[in-house]
């Protein structure tokens, strides 16, 4: 729309001067013309090449690698593949293995990440004393490196220095104070999903807040006045005002941890037995362990067109969603 | 329906006390509006009354009941407020049946009254817009409609005309005199016009720092004001109040001559005299109780007001019917009406005279 006006405004400018300027009336409209379409890429063009170069570029790559045999095992025997690195992916009992633990790894992880941030970001809507210092030392989690945290996790989770294990023990989760949950291929996804919750909690918690914050509180007023309990302003009221926040931050961490490998490499390198692969620590150790770049590129892809499908599903159901 | 009473209510934020010795009985039916200056406590009286705020002393009760302690949702009372306070996610229909839907009526029942509210209110064809998609007067109209559908046992407004524009505010102010007789309900309103106050109320509560002035029907604040504050308050423009001192023969006006006030008597020692615009008059200067000069003539059609420049004294305002042609710099000769005179006290009560 914009882009228009300001085209056609150039245009009555030219229209207007056009009379003196005859002798080079055409030429002066054609370079007038010209200019009025290329200016505004030379002015993009700093991002653009910015993206080409650090997105586009290496997605292209990736994507030719794919179809490739490119093993660095074998750096004198890189030749075109077609589907094969594709069709050795649809038998490779690895990787559908991989992806079912990925979809448990990141519902799991999310659902659990949301429904706590949420609490949390409620309880720090109220007033209390210290506010805002305590909303500042909740995000904190969030800002220490992953690799880090993942580290003192497995630590915590050590049947020999951590206490976790005793404290499992005691409540009565687990049978032995000496076994650890990583070490377990039916529960050690809850070691990495433990820790990432432990992560992910302040991301949710600080935008749900600060969507929590926007809500009008004469909105809760007149909810009351109409007879409206507490948990039914809450449904009626806070959910629908949040509705489109927590669509957004679903989506984008589901994506984010759907493709975040740090805690399950630090804390279970995707063991024991594959119980903890996920596609993105399958991407990982087949392209940096084994250095298979063209298998590892194929499996990249598939995990970019699940997660691009599941972006355009949930933004369509909340476009129906809204309309409706 | 219901009556609604205070006795010895009060408010306290901490140790700052807001309100304070409220006793009032507010009929059945009766339109009652709070009104006074920013900060007198008018809006925290009605949230005291809707249970958004808790009384920290006394007793509120509606209808035989004492509300002390229930919640909001159970004192089963509308309120407008002056943001509209409108739920922006849903269309005109949901807004007005909210009450209904939290009751869990059907959908029929739900449909037919608010059908029917947006009939009153002349919301028909706007009844699956959201609000943003509405003016401020429209909204408004919602609000009220909201309020009619869920039929209260009392209507609580808290200024509610405040933002809208000029017209529209006189529009909104007859249909709320309107939806009053029609429905008969008791309801209680704050502003801070003295015109709306006026124009609406049974009775008008005037408020001043956290207690209540008077209490009255708008001609009784207007005739009898107890106290200079009210007197001040009440009238458009308002009274117009000097200094007094006292001699033998009534009090001393500037240039000599002395007034009596209706019921005048020696002892009675007033500091300041009152009288309103529309009871001076501009006689020739021989005749006159005291000369000035004209500042400033607002012509409103209607009405003339001149601003008068009287020795000693801050302007006075003269009322003059329809549009009379005085310039500025014109010297005037006033006249007093002397039973609409009123005398104050030091502490600010207004004195009564002996036949008053």
């Amino acid at each position: 729309m914009e882009g228009q006006t300001i085209k056609s405004a150039n245009n009555t400018v030219l229209g207007r001067n056009s009379p003196r300027l005859s002798p080079h009336r055409k030429t002066s409209m054609f370079s007038a013309k010209m200019r009025s379409v290329f200016e505004p890429w030379l002015y993009l063009s700093p991002a653009i090449i910015l993206l080409v170069l650090v997105m586009f570029l290496p997605l292209v790559i990736g994507f030719t690698y794919s179809f490739q045999h490119y093993s660095l095992f074998r750096p004198n025997d890189i030749t075109w593949a077609g589907f094969a690195n594709f069709e050795q992916l649809w038998s490779d009992w690895k990787f559908w293995k991989a992806l079912k633990n990925t979809v448990w790894w990141t519902f799991g992880s999310v659902s659990i990440q949301f429904i706590l941030g949420l609490g949390l970001a409620l309880l720090l809507n109220r007033t209390f004393p210290a506010r805002r210092l305590i909303q500042a030392l909740v995000f904190l989690p969030w800002a220490v490196p992953t690799f880090l945290s993942g580290l003192t996790w497995a630590w915590l989770f050590n049947p020999v220095i951590g206490p976790l294990p005793k404290i499992l023990y005691a409540v009565g989760l687990t049978d032995s104070a000496y076994e650890s949950i990583l070490a377990d291929p039916a529960i050690a996804m809850w070691g990495p999903i433990t820790a990432n919750v432990w992560f992910g909690i302040p991301f949710f918690a600080i935008t749900l807040l600060a969507a929590l914050q926007s809500i009008p509180k004469d909105l809760y007023e007149a909810a009351a006045m109409d007879g409206a309990s507490a948990w039914q302003g809450f449904t009626k009221i806070t959910l629908p005002f949040l509705a489109p926040m927590i669509a957004i931050t679903v989506m984008l961490r589901t994506i984010w941890i759907a493709n975040f490998p740090d805690f399950i490499y630090t804390m279970t390198k995707g063991g024991p037995a594959n119980s903890t692969e996920i596609v993105a620590t399958y991407i990982f150790t087949t392209a940096f362990r084994r250095l298979d770049f063209g298998y590892a590129s194929a499996v990249a892809m598939v995990l970019l067109l699940l997660l691009l499908a599941y972006a355009f599903i949930l933004l369509n159901m909340r476009r129906i969603q809204a309309k409706g | 329906m219901a009556e609604i009473s205070f006795s010895n209510l009060s408010k306290n934020y901490g140790s700052i006390e807001v309100l304070r010795n409220i006793n009032l009985y507010i009929k059945d039916g009766e339109f009652i509006v709070l009104v006074g200056p920013s900060g007198c406590g008018k809006s925290t009286l009605l949230r005291l009354i809707a249970g958004l705020e808790t009384i920290t002393g006394g007793e509120i009760s509606i209808g035989s009941q004492i509300v002390n302690d229930l919640e909001p949702r159970d004192r089963d009372l509308s309120m407008i407020f002056q943001s509209y306070a409108l739920y922006p996610h849903m269309d005109v229909a949901r807004n007005m049946g909210f009450s209904l839907e939290i009751r869990k009526e059907n959908k029929d029942k739900r449909q037919s009254l608010v059908a029917k509210a947006a009939k009153t209110l002349g919301l028909e064809d706007y009844l699956d817009r959201l609000p943003k998609a509405l003016s401020g007067g429209q909204r408004q109209r919602v609000a009220m409609g909201r309020a009619i559908v869920r039929k209260p046992r009392a209507f609580l407004f808290d200024e509610p005309l405040s933002n809208l524009d000029a017209a529209l505010r006189i529009g909104m102010r007859f249909e709320i005199a309107k939806l009053h007789q029609k429905l008969g309900a008791t309801m209680i309103y704050v502003t801070h016009d003295q015109v709306e106050a006026m124009t609406l109320a049974d009775r008008i509560v005037v408020m001043n720092a956290g207690e209540i002035e008077q209490v009255g029907t708008p001609i009784d604040l207007y005739e009898q004001p107890q106290t200079l504050f009210v007197a001040k308050f009440i009238g458009s423009p308002s009274m117009n109040i000097v200094p007094a001192s006292q001699s033998d023969d009534g009090i001393e006006l500037p240039g000599g001559k002395t007034v009596k006030p209706g019921g005048w008597s020696k002892n009675l020692n007033p500091v300041q005299l009152g009288f309103r615009p529309e009871h001076l008059s501009l006689v020739e200067i021989g005749k006159a109780d005291c000369t000035g000069k004209a500042i400033v003539t607002e012509h409103l059609g209607s009405d003339t007001f001149v601003y008068v420049d009287v020795k000693g004294w801050d302007p006075v305002i003269v009322r003059q019917r329809g549009n009379s042609n005085i310039q500025s710099g014109t010297e005037l000769g006033i006249s007093f009406d002397t039973s609409r005179l009123y005398m104050f006290a030091k502490d600010g009560k207004t004195i009564r005279g002996t036949d008053t």
